[in-house]
């Protein structure tokens, strides 16, 4: 290295220490448009088909979930203040049924939504302060108008994952918070009350 | 519903609107808190008397709402469905400019004009929406809408009967933009109220005929259907506020303006 001085040497091998650190670059703004886009591919192609059993499907919405979704940041959000009174014996049986729920859920929903089409349209900032991204997309449907879906993304040491969906305008997150605090306030203010109530819904929610 | 009748229970009403601005006014200055709480729910202190009339809409719904909204969905096609919707929102423009005009939205009360003369005739008497086609889309707005603009708070959450969820504000919008209804004062004018009753139940019957899968989904998920309706009005409100379409940005970015809902909704 040529003239370069001690404090020159210093910190261009400073950057270089740092550039062997950071884990992985932040991804770009278009892949997360990408990620949306693909991960409505693969739920229309795999998920919708009357032909699947039911068993099946929830099997494919479980993989995919895991895949594309953080669970644990989404039932940590839609606990909101009760998270943290939970022991975590209480967390780990709560993250196991929301996921449950989730699953049943998508996979009734996904029965229905065959010959629909999926349009990521683009992305941008959840917030002035967030690092998280809106991706905007749209479901065409054979009947209807279309429906506007948004999914707040956030990058997990370079992988994108969705932590809420917004469906016209409406955040399943927080809607599942509202339902989830009523529960917990009817029962006293017990996170007992929740699990309850969610293994109950479990069952029932079988078909 | 007899004339006297329904008279007498509408200047009720306006009375505690009217009432209710004072308390609304306090409200709307002390909205400027920026948390989760605020901003995600609204306040709820008649709760066990809303539960009470939403289980009584419930039924009601159950037994004969919702069977009449399948039928309805089943014996009559997609265009004729849509017309029905069409000529209904068509009816609703003079409210939509006004309340356009009012919070000072003059390319809004622009679009809603247009779509007017366009669809009343190109779209035979409204029936058809071909200006949306020419991306003038509809975009709803009400007295509700317009308070909230104005600085006014929820207030509180109301469920009335039959009308449903509602907060002390938007009532009290309903009963402002049923006052300068055009549709009202014209049939009210010439002894035809008949025309108005009927206006109201064919818009309640296509609303709900649209909502026939969503209020299934959500009865079926979640725990607490009461929670979770009041959450979702309470969201979909603030998004009609903040002029909600395709070409702005997205809900969680707009809703709250800078607030941002997730990461601040961890308390």
């Amino acid at each position: 290295m040529l003239g370069v001085t001690a404090t020159g040497r210093f910190l261009i091998m400073t950057v270089l220490a740092f550039m062997a650190l950071s884990p992985v670059a932040a991804l770009a703004s278009d892949a997360y448009v990408g990620f949306v886009q693909k991960m409505g591919d693969q739920a229309l192609t795999e998920l919708t088909g009357k032909e699947i059993s039911d068993s099946e499907r929830e099997k494919r919405v479980r993989t995919m979930l895991r895949q594309n979704f953080d669970v644990k940041t989404i039932g940590q959000f839609v606990l909101g203040r009760h998270w943290r009174n939970a022991t975590e014996k209480q967390r780990t049986e709560y993250l196991d049924l929301f996921e449950d729920m989730i699953v049943t859920t998508y996979a009734q929903r996904f029965e229905e939504y065959a010959g629909q089409q999926f349009k990521a349209t683009g992305s941008q900032p959840a917030s002035s302060k967030s690092k998280d991204r809106i991706v905007q997309s749209q479901v065409l449907q054979k009947d209807g108008p279309p429906v506007k879906v948004e999914w707040r993304v956030r990058d997990f040491g370079g992988k994108p994952k969705v932590i809420d969906v917004l469906i016209e305008n409406v955040s399943m997150s927080v809607t599942q918070r509202a339902d989830f605090d009523a529960v917990i306030q009817s029962g006293g203010g017990k996170i007992d009350a929740l699990l309850d109530s969610l293994r109950k819904h479990r069952k029932t929610a079988k078909k | 519903m007899s004339k006297s009748l329904s008279c007498a229970f509408i200047r009720k009403f306006m009375m505690i609107g009217l009432c209710s601005f004072l308390v609304l006014g306090t409200a709307g200055c002390a909205s400027a808190k920026r948390d989760f709480q605020t901003h995600a729910q609204i306040n709820d202190p008649l709760e066990p008397f809303n539960r009470g009339v939403f289980a009584f809409n419930n039924v009601l719904d159950r037994f004969l709402i919702e069977p009449v909204a399948r039928i309805y969905n089943a014996m009559f096609p997609d265009f004729f469905r849509d017309g029905v919707q069409n000529f209904m929102r068509n009816l609703r423009s003079p409210l939509i400019v006004g309340n356009n005009v009012l919070q000072g939205d003059f390319k809004g009360a622009g679009i809603a004009t247009a779509r007017f003369a366009i669809n009343t005739t190109a779209g035979i008497g409204g029936l058809i929406d071909v200006a949306a086609a020419q991306g003038l889309e509809y975009q709803p707005e009400d007295f509700g809408q317009t308070l909230a603009v104005w600085g006014f708070g929820d207030g509180f959450y109301l469920v009335l009967p039959l009308l449903g969820p509602t907060t002390l504000r938007d009532g009290t919008g309903l009963v402002v933009d049923a006052f300068a209804d055009p549709v009202r004062l014209y049939a009210f004018n010439r002894d035809e109220e008949w025309i108005y009753y009927t206006r109201g139940l064919v818009e309640g019957l296509d609303t709900r005929a649209r909502l026939v899968r969503a209020v299934e989904d959500l009865r079926r998920n979640s725990l607490d259907y009461y929670a979770t309706v009041r959450s979702a009005y309470a969201q979909k409100r603030r998004a009609l506020i903040r002029d909600q379409n395709p070409d702005k940005p997205p809900m969680a970015t707009e809703q709250y303006g800078e607030f941002d809902y997730y990461d601040s909704g961890w308390e």
